[in-house]
């Protein structure tokens, strides 16, 4: 069991306050949407979650332990991905998921020719990912959390340049994610329906 | 990390401010008593060095800016350090707005001292050991003030240029070493120009006096733009608001 | 502790076979490098004893201002994709991935680096003890420039213009090429060099520690 929990969190960005007192909490199982127009702070919070950022005030907690003094137990227990795919155009896309493999430190071998299937790119093992779509690319970028042994995933506008089919996978994904005890928070900007799995909302941009 | 509760109060910027109100002023006026002192004992009082004649007289702002600028350049990797650890914002606001005076007193240093070479060495500029190093440190302001301008984000920029400062500071004193030793192999032992191994005590009492007053500008300026720099950073609270309308109503 | 090893090894290796990818980026400031080393000799005329005189220092003036050139790309294209952030998160410290990218930055830009100069002087047939001092002082120093240079290269990333980087970086590169350029006089004189090897070896002890530590909090506080 993990709790993964955000208390008073405050945020000012070029002296504007993006968001002030918020409060939330993820148990396992949890599904958690952020949305809210651009430029509400929706970017902003993940990044505050992951820690990338701090937060003028308000405390983030994995497991009542605040995640500046547990960094690295933290960031083993998650996944982020943020607006960029993290990728690198001037490799293939096999290079480019060996690395992400062994960055992600699950110790399960990878299966490369399913795992493209999976996400629609099948047979682009030996392509430079610099010849690949935007959609494409982002999918790859996605190709993460198949492999990650994290609980916690958290992602930015995930279903950004994907087309209906990729959207689909990646929300079936998620949906399993949450299912199998894991929790999912993710940013977009247009209200989703999650297929039959209770969806929690998080509405930023009033105040 | 945590900090003690009295450094957690000093931080906040509203104490601060209420707190410094007159302290501009009263540093001011020892700045003025200083140098007005210090000038007459240096300028006046002083006999004149048997070996440099008056020429040597410069060094009542020579030596003091050329310590100053030293002096500045650590409070500022000191105060950046402060800032980092422990994301005080007081201490990143001295940080930034020392380095603006601080190169002044560098390029100080430097201009006095192409003047006072001019007689005794009959050119604006050798490349002495001290001289070298001072535009280096005039280099290591100008580097961090253009890393400063480069940002939007006040935090960041203060942030980017504490670790630039602390860099600063560690290479610094090699820096000084590398530089004495290549000017020593290059052009023979000079004569050191400002160490004197007895100053009399004529001449050290206004230099120490010139010190004095430097010091107290510095710390005059340096709390005005820190003052106006905090109204910048905290012009949404309620306190600044409640502070210009205050203002304001005094104008009507 | 095997683990960590591997991440460092496979980033060490990303980092050279991107480089090799690419290889505009990676030949550009050696071929910037040749072209100054032989801008000078046009610009002083010449007069052969003159440029014997001159030659190591040359050299390592084009190697400081060569390596302000590759230096900017040791993260950028890291922070546009957003390969950082998943560093930064990543379970593994990012002073690992932090020495890795360091260390393929020097197998990429230093030591392509030394041979050049190596093979300059040879041609310019500077004397033996000249090359030897040449040879260490370079061994020595261009780590250290690749190690002062990730500090100021991972605060400048996407700030516009790369003269930023180079206005913050060379003033701290001067004890690098004073201690270098007494240890060649010294050495074209036929005297030690002892003394200044040491303290390159000292400074370059000193960026090892320190630099890899000031960079990865560079780093973190570019991506707020």
């Amino acid at each position: 069991m993990s709790i993964f929990s955000v208390k008073n969190l405050e945020c000012i960005r070029r002296d504007k306050v993006l968001f002030q007192g918020l409060d939330f909490m993820l148990e396992d199982g949890d599904l958690l949407q952020i949305d809210g127009i651009n430029g509400s702070g929706k970017s902003t919070l993940l990044q505050l979650c992951v820690g990338l950022i701090r937060a003028t005030t308000g405390t983030i907690f994995w497991n009542a332990e605040n995640i500046i003094d547990c960094r690295y137990q933290f960031q083993s227990n998650i996944s982020y991905i943020g607006h960029a795919d993290g990728i690198k155009a001037d490799l293939t896309v096999q290079e480019n998921i060996t690395l992400m493999h062994s960055l992600s430190g699950s110790p399960a071998a990878v299966d490369y020719p399913s795992i493209l299937k999976l996400i629609g790119v099948a047979g682009t093992e030996k392509v430079f990912v610099k010849r690949l779509s935007a959609g494409q690319r982002r999918r790859i970028g996605l190709a993460r959390l198949f492999m990650t042994p994290a609980k916690l995933w958290l992602l930015d506008e995930p279903f950004n340049t994907l087309d209906k089919y990729g959207k689909t996978i990646i929300e079936q994904l998620i949906v399993q994610h949450c299912a199998t005890g894991g929790m999912v928070i993710f940013a977009a900007h247009q209200l989703l329906e999650m297929a039959d799995y209770t969806l929690q909302h998080i509405h930023l941009g009033h105040h | 990390m945590n900090m003690p509760r009295w450094m957690h109060q000093f931080a906040s910027l509203k104490y601060f401010y209420t707190l410094s109100r007159w302290l501009p002023r009263w540093l001011a006026l020892a700045c003025l008593v200083c140098f007005i002192s210090g000038l007459y004992g240096g300028l006046i009082l002083a006999p004149a060095d048997y070996q440099q004649g008056d020429s040597f007289r410069i060094i009542y702002i020579h030596v003091p800016s050329a310590w100053l600028s030293l002096f500045i350049y650590m409070i500022m990797a000191t105060a950046g350090g402060i800032g980092l650890i422990w994301r005080i914002k007081i201490a990143e606001i001295i940080a930034r707005s020392s380095a603006p005076i601080g190169a002044s007193f560098t390029f100080l240093a430097l201009v006095t001292g192409a003047i006072w070479g001019k007689p005794m060495w009959g050119t604006w500029w050798v490349w002495d050991a001290r001289l070298t190093s001072e535009l280096i440190l005039l280099f290591l302001y100008l580097g961090y003030i253009a890393l400063q301008s480069a940002f939007e984000d006040r935090r960041v920029a203060a942030q980017a240029g504490a670790i630039l400062a602390l860099v600063g500071v560690v290479n610094i004193p090699i820096i000084h070493y590398s530089v004495e030793w290549w000017n020593t192999l290059h052009q023979g032992p000079t004569l050191t120009k400002f160490d004197k191994p007895s100053i009399h005590l004529s001449m050290l009492i206004p230099l120490l006096l010139m010190l004095l007053g430097f010091k107290t500008f510095y710390l005059a300026t340096l709390l005005i733009r820190v003052r106006s720099e905090i109204l910048e950073y905290e012009c949404n609270s309620a306190w600044v608001r409640e502070l210009i309308k205050g203002i304001n109503n005094d104008v009507k | 502790m095997r683990a960590y090893l591997n991440i460092f090894f496979v980033i060490v290796r990303r980092d050279l076979l991107l480089a090799f990818r690419n290889k505009a980026e990676w030949t550009n400031p050696l071929l910037f490098f040749i072209i100054v080393i032989m801008l000078f000799p046009l610009a002083f005329g010449s007069d052969p004893t003159l440029l014997k005189q001159l030659t190591a220092s040359i050299i390592w003036v084009a190697a400081l201002l060569s390596t302000c050139l590759s230096l900017e790309t040791i993260f950028r294209t890291d922070f546009e994709d957003g390969s950082i952030e998943q560093f930064i998160l990543s379970r593994y410290p990012l002073l690992l991935t932090v020495n890795a990218k360091i260390l393929a930055h020097w197998i990429s830009a230093g030591i392509p680096l030394i041979l050049i100069a190596l093979v300059t002087g040879f041609v310019l047939s500077l004397s033996n003890q000249t090359m030897f001092a040449l040879c260490t002082t370079l061994l020595l120093g261009t780590p250290i420039l690749s190690l002062i240079g990730a500090i100021t290269a991972a605060l400048t990333i996407g700030l516009r213009g790369g003269m930023l980087l180079s206005l913050l970086i060379l003033p701290l590169y001067i004890p690098v090429l004073i201690f270098s350029m007494l240890a060649i006089q010294n050495a074209t004189v036929g005297q030690s060099i002892t003394a200044e090897i040491y303290f390159l070896a000292g400074i370059l002890v000193l960026a090892l520690t320190l630099a890899p530590i000031a960079t990865s909090v560079a780093l973190r506080i570019r991506l707020s």
